[in-house]
């Protein structure tokens, strides 16, 4: 593994809001040129954690270090990042063009590389043709790129993201993730995107950032944190998981789902373990199958076009599971089926 | 908010309006002081003499006079900026609309000289009513509607009519066609809709723009002034009439401070009832 | 629609009483300003309606007051329009600065703060014409100030701030906070932001409040009436002069000159605040 290389180092910052806590010593190193991904339900602080990053609030405690420069002082207007807000926010009063070129012209560009910029961005965002319209006269995907190219022309330290793709429809904001992707990749800056959709983050990200309540709950690479989740939260915020209790048996094994399991525990005898199972990871079979599957009573089965949708009512837990429709056969509303898991994929905490 | 407006920032961008103020404030407070002084042309030394002089008949019944003329021309201007009001918000076209709106709001701002000309012609003795009137038939001698309450009456609601449709259309935001219809389909007929939805919801609107009117009609000067001739004593001319013939000047001061304690009393009275009812809804 | 605040079919008896009220109330409002325009045009001095004939002698007698080298008494009618356009001036720039600022902090800061000045800034509204009339000069009296034209830019600026005020407030209020940040973002100091991207977002705003402020001040009377000299005086004060025996027909015509602009300012503001903001 290569020498990491870290761009932004935030070391212990805490924020409290008067007598509110809404960061509790976050400890994070974002490496140069990777695309970091804040995850978390809203109000778990990733927004707060954003914002003291661009400089709009400052925090309580704690240190912001940029290639090592203590920028935790530093007023916004001087940190060279680029932004893109929830709202947009662009201005109103100023063409596609104008807005673009704002940063550029704060720096003291002439008119004549401010232009040369423009279209160059224009270009790359694929909209070439739009310098001189109006902001209000923009799609909803124009007005998102546009965002996009105005924080990317000043070349900035830092690509922040608030949500932005939380106000777009869904099929424009899957291509929209897409091209995000390939933008950042193209030009290599450093990119921290706070959202609250998971399947964003694990099409975006090189690297999840899990938060709850303001603190950091689990960090990894995606497909990491998705697969070995640290607990029962990130587990169930990264796609749906089941969550069921295995009880400890004699033998150090576990019994789940009312079946003996090949997991071992160390735990003493009769203790009550927290298990995941994800819903794409269990597979339908007759109920008969084996004595050691588990069986259940269908309870509900939806059609979801590619795939189903089922709920089985196993041992007093309710199970949800998806298959592909070829498995619709298999069994009806009400009917008694079997439980294929393979046990590599139920994730012990 | 940005975090970096700090209170001394807002103080700061808040220094020239509170400059521009302050005179205000300063005539405000200097009154209240001429109105304790012991001397009638000077501010000196402290008495209460000016407001027990004013408990004589003459501007006793300058009170009556304003406080019936305030409530009797407020009545008549809820009555037609209700209607005024709905209509207004339901014309379609906005040409009619913006038409609307500067008939409404002509009256209001501007000069009060011109409007008192308009009724002059049209009530005086060989104004446009009586002449109207006489060739009709109707009567012999003119009718003497100017230079007593009536006239003085009409134009209060006149100059009023504006200060209280627009706080009305305001409140109109709070109704949604759909509570209205839900009344209709439980089987209430217009007038029912009108009485037990439209105007209870419309209740902190209606005394806001009551009070308001109430306020502006109560402290009226101009109007009386030109309309009323020298019959209707309203309390700013009473009031007047205090500085010049009679250089009662913390008399008039005393007086001052009497009309806003009526004037602000209201406008509270008005304010508290709103917010009661504001929190019986939210809470029920 | 069937039902409604107007139901426009089957309205029954309520739609014919609140129409009726309605035309009563637009008579009451605009009926005054009708006659006073046709009588401008009267041929006679006698103020009988409806006038015999017709004719625009009274509107060539304005004109003639208005170019008159007769300038010599303060209180002509050239000295006295002049007079009402310096003072309007000066109110509507003071307003305007004053307000901006101030709207602008009222926008960014706590809920405590803006209710505060929305309260101190609504009084002059509230307070009675009259008393600030004599409030000012006793002021002025008592302290024997000689303010020249200040006697009466400054009791007029009081008067226009809530009306200027409120339009700046509703001007900001389509000025979001994360556009301001998304300027800073971009590099530009907090004051900076403001120049490029919150007043030219205001403009609508305070070209609306700067009329207003123009109209109230040229067309003030009751404050005036109290505080004008002989060498400060405003064409208000001039037409009340004028009137207070006999009703001048000139003055009427005046008069109709001073709706007409008024009107077209009002149609002014409308159109500039046109749907993004409310007109109180």
């Amino acid at each position: 593994m290569t020498q990491s290389d870290t761009h932004l180092h935030v070391d212990s910052i805490s924020k409290d809001f008067g007598a509110v806590r809404a960061l509790s010593d976050i400890e994070l190193k974002v490496e140069r040129g990777s695309f970091v991904c804040l995850l978390g339900p809203s109000g778990c602080g990733k927004t707060t954690l954003l914002r003291i990053i661009a400089g709009f609030e400052t925090a309580t405690n704690g240190n912001l270090m940029l290639d090592d420069v203590d920028i935790t002082r530093l007023q916004p207007h001087k940190r060279g990042f680029g932004m893109v807000f929830q709202s947009l926010a662009l201005f109103p009063h100023m063409s596609v063009a104008e807005n673009i070129a704002y940063g550029l012209k704060l720096r003291g560009a002439g008119a004549k590389e401010r232009k040369d910029r423009v279209e160059e961005l224009l270009n790359v965002i694929e909209l070439p043709a739009i310098a001189d319209r109006q902001v209000s006269a923009l799609s909803g995907g124009q007005r998102q790129r546009v965002a996009i190219a105005r924080a990317l022309a000043v070349q900035p330290k830092l690509f922040l993201l608030d949500e932005p793709l939380s106000a777009l429809d869904a099929k424009l904001r899957d291509n929209m993730q897409v091209e995000l992707r390939q933008l950042q990749r193209k030009f290599g800056v450093t990119t921290i995107l706070v959202t609250h959709d998971q399947t964003e983050a694990m099409v975006l990200a090189d690297r999840l950032v899990v938060m709850k309540d303001g603190v950091i709950r689990q960090e990894g690479s995606p497909t990491d944190v998705y697969r070995n989740p640290k607990d029962t939260f990130v587990a169930d915020f990264l796609g749906s998981a089941n969550l069921v209790k295995g009880t400890v048996s004699s033998g150090g094994k576990l019994r789940v789902l009312g079946k003996e399991s090949v997991l071992k525990s160390k735990a003493g005898v009769g203790t009550l373990e927290d298990l995941a199972i994800r819903a794409e990871d269990i597979q339908l079979c007759a109920p008969d199958a084996d004595q050691n599957t588990p069986v259940g009573k269908v309870d509900f089965v939806r059609d979801l076009g590619s795939d189903l949708e089922w709920i089985v009512a196993v041992e007093g837990e309710k199970l949800r599971i998806r298959t592909s429709a070829k498995q619709g056969e298999i069994a009806q509303l009400g009917q008694q089926i079997g439980l294929k898991i393979d046990p590599e994929k139920i994730v012990q905490f | 908010m940005l975090s970096h407006f700090t209170k001394k920032h807002s103080l700061m961008f808040s220094l020239p309006a509170l400059l521009a103020i302050l005179p205000f404030l300063g005539a405000c407070l200097y009154i209240l002081r001429f109105s304790f002084s012991a001397e009638e042309a000077t501010i000196s030394g402290f008495s209460l003499n000016s407001y027990t002089e004013l408990a004589n008949a003459y501007f006793m019944r300058s009170v009556w006079v304003t406080v019936k003329l305030a409530g009797i021309s407020t009545f008549i201007v809820m009555m037609l900026a209700i209607p005024l009001a709905f209509v207004l918000v339901t014309i379609q076209s906005p040409v009619m609309r913006r038409a609307l709106t500067v008939i409404v709001l002509l009256p209001m701002i501007l000069n009060l000289l011109i409007q008192a000309y308009g009724w002059i012609i049209l009530l005086g003795p060989s104004g446009v009513l009586n002449s109207f009137l006489r060739q009709a038939g109707i009567i012999q001698r003119p009718l003497f509607l100017l230079f007593n309450e009536k006239g003085v009456l009409l134009g209060l609601v006149q100059t009023a009519l504006p200060l209280a449709v627009f706080p009305i259309v305001s409140a109109i935001r709070a109704i949604s066609k759909e509570q209205l219809e839900a009344a209709s389909s439980l089987g209430a007929s217009h007038w029912r809709i009108f009485f037990d939805i439209t105007l209870p919801l419309l209740k902190p609107g209606l005394l806001a723009a009551g009070s308001i009117t109430f306020a502006y009609n109560a402290s009226a000067f101009a109007i009386p002034l030109l309309l009323g001739g020298r019959r209707v004593q309203m309390l700013g001319v009473a009031i007047r009439d205090m500085i010049s013939p009679l250089f009662n000047w913390s008399g008039a001061a005393a007086g001052g401070v009497v009309l806003i304690a009526i004037t602000t009393g209201v406008l509270f009275l008005a304010s508290w009832i709103s917010s009661r009812q504001t929190s019986k809804m939210e809470a029920g | 629609m069937r039902v409604g605040l107007l139901p426009s079919e089957n309205g029954g008896t309520y739609r014919f009483v609140m129409l009726l009220l309605a035309t009563l109330g637009v008579l009451v409002a605009a009926l005054p300003v009708v006659v006073v325009v046709i009588m401008s045009f009267s041929a006679s001095d006698m103020p009988s309606f409806p006038p015999e004939a017709l004719s625009f002698r009274w509107y060539e007698e304005v004109i003639a007051m208005l170019t008159s080298s007769d300038a010599s008494s303060a209180q002509s009618v050239p000295s006295s329009v002049l007079t009402s356009i310096v003072v309007a001036s000066a109110v509507m720039v003071i307003s305007v600065a004053a307000c901006v600022p101030l709207a602008y902090a009222m926008a960014r800061s706590g809920r405590s703060m803006r209710a505060g000045m929305e309260l101190l800034f609504t009084l002059p509204l509230v307070f009675p014409l009259v008393i600030l009339g004599i409030a000012f000069l006793l002021i002025v009296e008592g302290l024997n100030l000689d303010l020249g034209i200040w006697r009466l830019i400054i009791p007029h600026v009081a008067l226009v701030l809530p009306f200027v005020l409120r339009n700046c407030l509703s001007a900001m209020s389509g000025v979001s906070v994360e556009i301001e940040e998304a300027a800073i973002s971009l590099g530009a100091s907090p004051l900076r932001a403001i120049v490029d991207v919150v007043i030219p977002l205001m403009k609508p705003g305070i070209l609306a409040g700067l009329i207003f402020a123009l109209i109230i001040s040229f067309n003030e009377f009751t404050v005036t009436f109290f505080m004008y000299t002989i060498d400060v005086s405003t064409l208000p004060i001039w037409m009340y002069s004028r009137t207070v025996s006999s009703l001048n027909p000139s003055v009427l015509a005046l008069s109709v000159f001073i709706v007409a602009a008024d009107v077209l300012l009002i149609v002014l503001i409308d159109k500039i605040i046109a749907g993004k903001a409310n007109l109180f």
